[in-house]
């Protein structure tokens, strides 16, 4: 039996999950295939509908 | 539910993640250049890398097939001699680390649709025809451009100019004066043709008339039926921030019908249209053939004049699908969950978080395409989910 929680995909989706995760006291695991966390959004300019950059 | 056990392969970076300091040196100094995969395949990378620079975390990475000492067994290590740090490791290899977990959220994402299935849009063949992500690496500050719509066949031609020159400058060493071997010669006509590819270079311009293309992939019975859903609003943006980098860009966007559904999506289409030289268009695109200037033109039916009419622009950009990533069923089989018909993760339509198996949660387009502000809902919500698994578990401990 674990409390831990595993994240799989270090994009926008999985780090909003696992931040939250982590503010609520969790440990959490992300796996990310890539170098880098960040995903697709990280190739991203700027971001609809408010023109904010995505970085 | 809240017993799983996960085998993690972690890959090995042959650098010390513990010492490297990121500073950049080794990469600078790195003699191998590499197609870089970030910026869309558009520009080179060296082989020892950041994915991409504010990239986390933010430590480099020696992508080893590459590497002349790693993947091809050169003598090389040249890294190595330059970093201060003394943070790279040839000798890492990659480890396997056991988790023991109560939950697992899948956030595995999706992956861009391949138009060069689609002969009629040519995007093989026609140079100016470009995929949205490519487009969007073009109009990065940070990208192969530095924000400049340069056209993908100028910048191919420049590239070959280059070479030209680089070729002239050695044919120029080797030029003997008395010898009669014809290198004189030879030389002086590379001159002439890289004089007259000069005045060709001056005429370029970034492109200013920009035709965007929607459902590429999708709802297209040949390949995927379903719609892909943040494509309409991303063409939107993408033609938006064209403009605001150059006010003389115009764009038409080409489309069956442009699903703006989100909270103030209307409105930003509406905006573009009004401020940013946007005109929308009702039409599926036939072929797009090219041009002598190598612009793309584009045919298609005018649904509002019912004619058949084509149209040149200076670049087509494809709204390419999104579609579930190549290790999605992979993945599936490992974790024992179920796919859906179009082969994103299967998800309960009253509990559209989880899994076919209790305990894994999913969100953002690992279950179907969807924007961002709808994957950091649903992020948040699994979160929610994942831990309430957790708290569960440790209820059941607590109570015995």
């Amino acid at each position: 039996m674990s409390n831990d929680v595993l994240v799989i995909g270090g994009g926008i989706a999985g780090i909003q999950a696992a931040l939250d995760l982590a503010e609520m006291g969790i440990q959490v695991h992300m796996v990310e295939k890539l170098p880098s966390i960040g995903g697709k959004m990280a190739q991203l300019d700027k971001t609809f509908p408010t023109n904010d950059c995505a970085i | 539910m809240g017993d799983f056990k996960v085998k993690v392969r972690k890959k090995a970076r042959y650098v010390n993640e513990d010492l490297c300091t990121g500073c950049g040196s080794c990469a600078e100094k790195c003699p191998t250049m590499v197609v870089d995969v970030y910026n869309a395949g558009l520009g080179k990378r060296k082989a020892i890398f950041k994915y991409f620079p504010q990239g986390i975390p933010s430590v480099f990475t020696i992508d080893a097939p590459e590497c002349r000492q790693l993947g091809q067994g050169k003598k090389c290590g040249v890294c190595a001699k330059v970093c201060q740090a003394k943070a790279i490791d040839f000798e890492q290899k990659d480890k396997e680390v056991e988790l023991n977990v109560g939950a697992i959220v899948v956030a595995t994402g999706y992956e861009v649709f391949d138009p060069s299935v689609i002969p009629e849009y040519g995007y093989d063949r026609i140079d100016n025809v470009v995929t949205a992500l490519e487009f969007e690496r073009l109009l990065s500050a940070s990208g192969p451009t530095a924000g400049h719509l340069d056209r993908p066949s100028d910048i191919a031609f420049e590239k070959d100019l280059e070479d030209l020159e680089k070729e002239h400058k050695k044919l120029s060493r080797q030029v003997k004066p008395d010898a009669n071997d014809g290198m004189a010669e030879k030389t002086a006509a590379l001159e002439v043709r890289i004089n007259a590819m000069k005045d060709k270079k001056a005429t370029f311009q970034t492109a200013k008339k920009i035709a965007f293309i929607q459902c590429v992939g999708s709802r297209d019975f040949r390949f995927n039926r379903f719609c892909s859903s943040y494509c309409c609003m991303h063409s939107v943006k993408e033609a938006m921030i064209a403009n605001e980098h150059d006010n003389d860009v115009s764009s038409s966007i080409f489309c069956m019908d442009l699903r703006a559904v989100g909270r103030g999506f209307e409105e930003y289409k509406v905006r573009g249209g009004k401020q940013a030289n946007i005109q929308y268009v009702r039409g599926r695109i036939a072929e797009i053939t090219e041009d002598e200037a190598k612009s793309p033109v584009v045919w298609y039916e005018s649904t509002t004049s019912r004619q058949v009419v084509h149209e040149a622009f200076d670049m087509v950009v494809l709204a390419t699908a999104c579609i579930p990533a190549a290790g999605a069923a992979k993945l599936a089989e490992l974790l024992d969950v179920k796919l859906d018909s179009n082969g994103f993760i299967k998800t309960d339509s009253l509990a559209p978080l989880n899994t076919t198996r209790p305990g894994i949660f999913v969100c953002g387009c690992a279950q179907g395409p969807m924007d961002i502000p709808e994957s950091v809902a649903q992020a948040s919500s699994a979160a929610a989910r994942a831990a309430e698994t957790v708290a569960q578990v440790q209820l059941a401990v607590a109570t015995g």
